[in-house]
C-alpha cells in the first residue's frame, strides 16, 4: 500500500538576517501518524510549524501540506489544518465558548454550537464555558486553545507544545484524543521540548540550532541508549553496561547462561532525555571535527 | 459576513472594558475643558472660536488614530491576529471589522466632543451647521482609524506605533491651518500639509463656521477627506502582513 505524505518538506531553508533559523530541512510525515518534533528551545521547532501554517515565509526550499503550498493555496488549505500556537493567542475579553466560535467563524461549520458544546465537554471545560478568559489559569487557556483547533475538524492538526504546563491529568487526556484523532486518518504535527512525550509519537524528528540532528520511530531512538543490567550473583552485585536493543539484551543474557547462582536481574536503560542529549552531543563533536 | 463577525467581536471587547471605553470619552472632554481655560486667558482680540471646533476634530482624529493602532498591533503580539489569518479570516474581513468596530467609538468621541465644545464656548450654530460638523469630525474619525490600521502593519509591538506620532500627528498641528494660517508658510511645507487629511477637515469646518457658509465651496474637500478612506483602506489591505 502506498503512503500519503500529509507533509512534504525539501531542502528548507528559512533565515532571519545572519541567523538560521532552518537549515536544509527535509522531511515527510505520512497521513494520520502522530509526529513528533522535538528539540531544545531556539531549535526552530516554532519557525518550521509557522511556514506549515503559512505564517512564515521560508527563505528557500519546497514545502507541501496535504498536497498544497501553504503560501500560494493558502484559502484551500486553511479550512483543513488546525494550529494551535505556543501562546495561547485567545481574547481575553471573551468566554471560552466566545472564543471558539469566534475562530470558527472563518469556516461554515454546520451545528456550530452543538460542535462547540462538545468540544467544550471533551476539554472538560463544560462548566466555564461561558466565563471570560481572563480569569482561567493558564492550563485552562491552553485547553480553550487546543478546542479552537479542533472545532472544524481539520485533517491536519499543528500542536506547538500543545500540553506545556497543564496537569497530568489533562496531558493524558489530550494525549488520548490525538490518538482518537488519529486513528480516524487525522495527521498531529507536535512541537515538544519534553522528551517523554516524543515516545508517544509515531515518529519523532529531533530538531537542534534550525537542523535534523535525527529522524526515527521513538523505540528507535531508545535503542541508541545504553542500558545498565544489575546482577544479583551469589550476594554480590555486578554490573553491565549494554545497547539498549532487544538483541545486545539477549546477548548479554546468553553470555551468563541460566545460571542458577543468579538471584535477580534489574535493568536500567538510558530515558529519553539522555538519548537525545547524547544524539545532540554527538552531532557537536563531529562538527567540531 | 467575516467582516460582521469580526466587528461584533471588537464591539465586545471595547464594551467589555470599561475603563477603556471611559478613558476613551472622557480623556478627549477633558483635553477640550483645558482648551477653554486656556482660550479664557486670551485678549478678545483673538477670536478663539475659529480653533474650537478644528482642535476638537483633531483631537478626535489623533486618539482615534492612536488607540486603533495600539489596538490591533496588540492583536498582533498576542498572536490573535496570525490566528485569525490562519484559521481562515481575509484581510479585507479584518480591517473591515476594525473599521466597523471603531467607528462605534470614533461616532462616540465625535458626538461627545463636539457637544462639548458647543457648550463650553457657547457657540450658537444653526442645526444644518452642526450636522455638517459632526459629518466632517465623523469622516475625519474614519480616515483615522484606516490610518491606525495602516500604521499599525509597520509596527511589531506597542513601541512601534509612537515614532508615527512626530510623523504624522505634528504636521498635522502645525502644517493643516489648526493653528497657523497655511498661506504663510513657504509652498513645499503648504504641500506636506495638503497631503494630510486634516488639512480638509479643518477647511470644511472653517467654511461652515462663517455665518454665511456654501456648502459648494466645501465639495472638493469633501471628496478628498472621502477618498481618504478608500485610499487608506486599499493601503492597509495591501500591506497587513498575513505571514512574516
Amino acid at each position: 500500500m502506498q503512503i500519503t505524505n500529509a507533509v512534504e518538506i525539501e531542502n528548507l531553508c528559512k533565515d532571519y538576517g545572519k541567523l538560521h533559523a532552518l537549515n536544509n530541512i527535509m522531511l515527510n510525515v505520512p497521513e494520520g501518524t502522530i509526529y513528533g518534533l522535538v528539540g531544545p528551545n531556539g531549535a526552530g521547532k516554532t519557525t518550521l510549524i509557522k511556514v506549515l501554517v503559512g505564517a512564515v515565509k521560508s527563505t528557500a526550499g519546497n514545502v507541501k501540506v496535504l498536497g498544497l503550498d501553504p503560501l500560494q493555496d493558502k484559502w484551500k488549505l486553511r479550512g483543513q489544518i488546525g494550529y494551535m500556537p505556543q501562546t495561547p493567542a485567545l481574547y481575553d475579553d471573551l468566554s471560552a465558548k466566545g472564543n471558539i466560535m469566534f475562530f470558527a467563524g472563518a469556516q461554515n461549520i454546520p451545528d456550530l454550537e452543538k460542535k462547540t458544546d462538545e468540544i467544550l465537554n471533551f476539554a472538560e471545560l463544560t462548566n466555564r464555558a461561558n466565563d471570560l478568559v481572563r480569569t482561567f489559569s493558564g492550563g485552562m487557556k491552553k485547553r480553550v486553545s487546543l478546542c479552537c483547533a479542533l472545532i472544524h475538524q481539520p485533517k491536519i492538526v499543528f500542536l506547538d507544545e500543545p500540553t506545556a504546563a497543564i496537569d497530568p491529568h489533562l496531558k493524558l487526556q489530550s494525549w488520548n484524543l490525538f490518538r482518537q484523532l488519529a486513528k480516524t486518518g487525522v495527521t498531529l504535527f507536535i512541537s515538544t521540548h519534553l522528551m517523554e512525550e516524543a515516545l508517544l509519537c509515531d515518529k519523532v524528528t529531533i530538531l537542534r540550532n534550525g537542523e535534523i540532528i535525527a529522524v526515527d520511530a521513538p523505540q528507535k531512538i531508545l535503542e541508541r541508549g545504553k542500558t545498565i543490567l544489575k546482577f544479583s550473583e551469589g550476594g554480590e552485585i555486578k554490573e553491565s553496561i549494554i545497547d539498549s536493543t532487544p538483541e545486545s539484551l539477549a546477548k548479554e543474557l546468553q553470555r551468563f547462561g541460566l545460571n542458577q547462582s543468579i538471584t535477580s536481574i534489574s535493568f536500567h536503560p538510558d530515558n529519553i532525555e539522555n538519548i537525545v542529549l547524547n544524539i545532540i552531543r554527538e552531532k557537536e563533536n563531529s562538527e567540531q571535527e | 459576513m467575516n467582516t460582521l463577525i469580526i466587528a461584533k467581536r471588537v464591539l465586545k471587547q471595547l464594551q467589555g472594558d470599561k475603563r477603556f471605553l471611559a478613558l476613551s470619552i472622557i480623556a478627549p472632554l477633558i483635553i477640550i475643558y483645558f482648551l477653554k481655560l486656556l482660550f479664557d486667558t486670551f485678549p478678545p482680540t483673538i477670536l478663539v472660536t475659529n480653533f474650537t471646533i478644528p482642535i476638537s476634530a483633531f483631537i478626535v482624529h489623533f486618539l482615534s488614530f492612536l488607540l486603533c493602532a495600539i489596538l490591533l498591533v496588540q492583536e498582533r503580539t498576542r498572536g490573535t491576529l496570525e490566528r485569525m489569518l490562519i484559521s481562515g479570516f481575509r484581510r479585507s474581513s479584518i480591517i473591515g471589522g476594525y473599521s466597523i468596530g471603531y467607528l462605534g467609538l470614533a461616532t462616540l468621541q465625535a458626538v461627545a466632543v463636539l457637544f462639548e465644545s458647543l457648550w463650553l464656548f457657547d457657540l450658537n450654530y444653526s442645526k444644518e451647521t452642526i450636522l455638517i460638523l459632526f459629518i466632517v469630525i465623523w469622516l475625519l474619525a474614519v480616515v483615522s482609524v484606516m490610518l491606525g490600521i495602516f500604521v499599525s502593519t509597520f509596527a511589531r509591538h506597542e513601541g512601534h506605533v509612537f515614532p508615527f506620532i512626530p510623523l504624522i500627528i505634528l504636521p498635522s498641528v502645525f502644517l493643516t491651518g489648526l493653528i497657523i494660517n497655511t498661506d504663510a508658510l513657504p509652498g513645499w511645507v503648504a504641500f506636506i500639509g495638503k497631503c494630510l487629511p486634516l488639512h480638509y477637515a479643518v477647511n470644511i469646518i472653517h467654511e461652515i463656521i462663517k455665518p454665511e457658509y456654501s456648502l459648494h465651496n466645501t465639495y472638493v474637500d469633501f471628496t478628498v477627506l472621502t477618498s481618504y478612506i478608500f485610499l487608506l483602506w486599499i493601503l492597509a489591505s495591501l500591506t497587513l502582513r498575513e505571514s512574516e
